[in-house]
């Protein structure tokens, strides 16, 4: 059998992780991603005992956490399973539902700053939305500079990026250069 | 512009795409005839103030709406899920 390398959505064999002032942004790549659709007249489980959120939040449970992307129909977000079958492996915990699979079309990037200030005024530079909608445990997709994202703010001062891993190094670009920036202007020292 | 996205609230307009006359979902019986198909296809009001007209969250939810706009002012008057709409119609003929 063919020997096969993982390598990362930016093309190296370790994630990437950048440092501007108090501001990290680091690739993720072992967060396995889930898409779940509830089908018609079906009741709305909870995967481990985690309430699916309702429109435009993120809730988080026990090595598991879920989005909403539409009515009816979720992200699952599974930290370090991206090496494994989700699919198999929550498709008990989700009867009723249409699920997939979406890990490797897709690639997370995550910011993490010191103050919540600070994420918010990476939010006003990044996405076309009103920044208060974006509190924490709330989540929505958008574009970024053109690009179709989920931004997710998971607390007050971190902030995550699910962007298509075909982009990925665009997306990198994009927020790699909003955050030098607001380095250089002074406004990642929190 | 604003569009007052019923689940997610205010968003932008560039996140999304135009289609037009929400009058495409009445989509005419198989059996109305070449005649209703080709007004069904081909014609549109074009009307100078309100208009609801469908509108598709492309960069968002990917949810279809019917949003009422007034075509002289731009203002809009409302937004509600197609979905919802089609239900209700289809509920009214029922």
């Amino acid at each position: 059998m063919t020997d096969l390398t993982a390598i990362c959505a930016l093309g190296a064999t370790e994630p990437r992780r950048e440092t501007f002032g108090a501001l990290t942004l680091a690739e993720r790549p072992d967060t396995a991603l889930l898409s779940v659709a509830l089908r018609r007249g079906a009741a709305q489980p909870a995967p481990l005992g985690l309430a699916l959120p309702g429109p435009g939040a993120w809730a988080v449970g026990e090595g598991l956490a879920a989005f909403w992307t539409g009515p009816g129909q979720w992200m699952v977000e599974v930290p370090g399973k991206a090496d494994t079958d989700v699919v198999a492996t929550f498709l008990p915990n989700l009867p009723g539902c249409s699920l997939t699979e979406q890990t490797d079309g897709w690639t997370l990037f995550e910011f993490s700053a010191k103050s919540g200030a600070t994420v918010g005024r990476l939010l006003e530079r990044l996405v076309n939305l009103d920044t208060a909608s974006l509190a924490p445990g709330r989540a929505t997709r958008t574009a970024v500079e053109h690009m179709g994202v989920f931004v997710i703010r998971r607390a007050e001062a971190e902030l995550a990026v699910w962007g298509t891993r075909s982009a990925a190094e665009s997306l990198w670009h994009a927020l790699s250069t909003t955050a030098r920036r607001m380095e250089t202007s002074g406004w990642a020292q929190q | 512009m604003l569009i007052p996205h019923p689940l997610l609230g205010l968003r932008d307009a560039q996140e999304f795409t135009y289609l037009g006359d929400a009058a495409l979902i009445d989509r005419p019986d198989p059996a109305a005839g070449e005649d209703a198909f080709c007004d069904y296809v081909f014609l549109r009001d074009n009307p100078a103030g309100v208009h609801r007209e469908l509108w598709y969250h492309e960069q968002g939810d990917r949810s279809w709406l019917v949003v009422t706009r007034n075509t002289l002012t731009h203002e809009i008057l409302g937004a509600e899920l197609a979905r919802d709409v089609a239900l209700a119609r289809r509920e009214g003929r029922a």
